[in-house]
């Protein structure tokens, strides 16, 4: 068994870190710029937020590779550097001291019929090819994540099992709140959704993105109580709000730190933040999952 | 026309199926009957319904797509015969569309680009990545009275500030107006900044019809 899955398994949730994106725009990356051209270019930049991370607390890192899918890098400007990003993000990734380095797969960014006209066997190629370079550069898992189409998110997961075996992958989802309860933006449901990512071999499924801490827990709960399979609960900050020109999220790192408590107590077996966490939010919560017997946990 | 065939133009757009629609509006122009009924009575009820299931929680991202699609498939097959009744698209105005610079998303502004055309607006579709100076350029050449940018990044939405004041500097007489419409976008920042608002891309037609006056 990997170190990874057996942490997974163990007594104490896996603490990730939070969002990566918004720390590198705290930093100075432009609106509308790559992460992955810091990753070549300003690596210092990159490995500094990690370090922040495992400094807070986070047993696992996960590299700046969320844009790297081949067709999403083209679009950025940075065509046929997949291989290149992913070596480099690894390294950064690795050189913070994390326990655990996740090698991050985030969306091709391009939409299957009826939405849009990609071809799965094409998104399937691409995340083939980043799952190999992020596994041949040492990464202990690898993370599907934020994905709104379970298609794309089946196809990337086949593909990193394909091109990386023995590489633990957890998939996680963005669900939205609808009336009818959590669906991805394509209308997938949130159980028969894990359920079927986890019969296709995931080692974890879950939750990314969009939702708040507490509308997370509601579906921590709804998740926990269908499957058995390892969890992966991330959610952002609250919404975000524009204040004179910046960006911040309303929620406060203790508020959010609660609340993952909670989803933790659940029996969730790992947790971390998205857009708007910082590494206080992951120093809070890394606070709460150590209280003494009683406690969470 | 009868009930049946305005509840099968209705059932087309709402089910989503382009080519029904198409064959439908095609037979309306063949046959000479009232265009603007079919619209009114047929189609765009199909898409009010798309609407109103959107809203209840059953249908998603991939049914408006496709039901946007229908409705533009009946228009484009009405068009001609609309012509005529001169209930031509100039009519409703034009609009000038896009999603701001720095931003690649293409899927909303897309849906209200089509649903605005379905609805009778003339539109020009800019694409995604538009810069500003763009926006009020293609204003400029064509009279639009309605500008609408898209932005889905909190990082990017301060464009569409800038898009506001450029068009303010432009100077334009009658005025443009500005729509702004994106996932981090709110009510609130709308009004800050001096532009309408769209919740939603099925609001958006209802938010530039109220720019219009």
């Amino acid at each position: 068994m990997s170190g990874l899955l057996a942490a997974l398994t163990g007594a104490r949730p896996l603490l990730l870190d939070g969002g990566l994106g918004s720390m590198l725009i705290a930093r100075g990356l432009g609106g509308g710029e790559a992460p992955e051209r810091w990753v070549l270019e300003r690596g210092e930049e990159v490995a500094a937020v990690h370090r922040a991370y495992v400094e807070a607390g986070a047993d696992a890192v996960q590299t700046a590779t969320f844009g790297a899918h081949p067709a999403r890098l083209a679009r950025a400007g940075l065509e046929g550097r997949a291989g290149e990003v992913a070596r480099a993000a690894v390294a950064l990734a690795r050189a913070a001291g994390a326990p655990f380095v996740i090698g991050d797969l985030g969306p091709s960014g391009e939409y299957l019929p009826p939405v849009g006209r990609a071809d799965a066997g094409e998104l399937a190629l691409g995340f083939e090819r980043l799952a190999a370079a992020l596994a041949a550069a040492g990464v202990d898992a690898l993370h599907v994540e934020t994905m709104s189409d379970r298609r794309e998110a089946a196809l990337a997961l086949a593909a990193a099992l394909r091109a990386a075996p023995g590489v633990p992958v957890l998939v996680s989802l963005t669900f939205e709140r609808r009336p009818r309860g959590f669906f991805t933006v394509m209308g997938d449901p949130l159980v028969a959704s894990l359920a079927e990512l986890a019969a296709a071999g995931a080692a974890a499924v879950g939750a990314n993105c969009t939702l708040a801490s507490s509308d997370m827990l509601e579906l921590a709960r709804a998740a926990r109580a269908a499957l058995a399979t390892p969890l992966v609960v991330q959610p952002n900050a609250g919404r975000p709000i524009l204040e004179a020109g910046v960006t911040r999220y309303a929620q406060a790192p203790e508020a959010f730190a609660a609340d993952l408590a909670a989803i933790a107590a659940l029996g969730v077996e790992a947790v971390g933040g998205c857009c708007g966490t910082d590494p206080d939010f992951i120093a809070a919560l890394r606070r709460r999952l150590r209280a003494p017997a009683g406690g969470p946990r | 026309m009868d009930e049946v065939r305005y509840e099968a133009m209705r059932a087309a757009v709402r089910d989503g199926d382009a080519a029904a629609a198409a064959a439908l509006a095609a037979s309306v122009v063949a046959s000479g009957e009232d265009a603007v009924a079919a619209v009114e009575r047929g189609f765009a009820a199909g898409i009010r319904d798309v609407g109103v299931l959107w809203e209840q929680g059953e249908y998603f991202l991939p049914e408006l797509v496709q039901g946007a699609e229908a409705m533009k498939a009946a228009m484009a097959a009405l068009a001609p015969a609309l012509a005529r009744g001169g209930a031509a698209g100039a009519a409703r105005g034009r609009v000038v569309i896009g999603t701001v610079a720095g931003d690649l998303h293409d899927i909303g502004k897309s849906l209200v680009a089509t649903l605005l055309a379905a609805h009778g607006f003339e539109v020009f579709d800019l694409g995604s990545d538009v810069p500003v100076e763009a926006f009020v350029a293609k204003a400029r050449a064509t009279g639009a009275r309605i500008v609408a940018a898209s932005a889905l990044l909190t990082t990017t939405m301060t464009v569409q500030r800038d898009l506001v004041r450029a068009i303010a500097a432009a100077g334009f007489e009658p005025p443009v107006r500005v729509l702004v419409g994106g996932a981090p976008t709110s009510e609130a920042w709308a009004a800050e900044i001096g532009a309408g608002y769209a919740e939603n891309a099925l609001r958006a037609v209802a938010a530039a019809e109220a720019l219009l006056g």
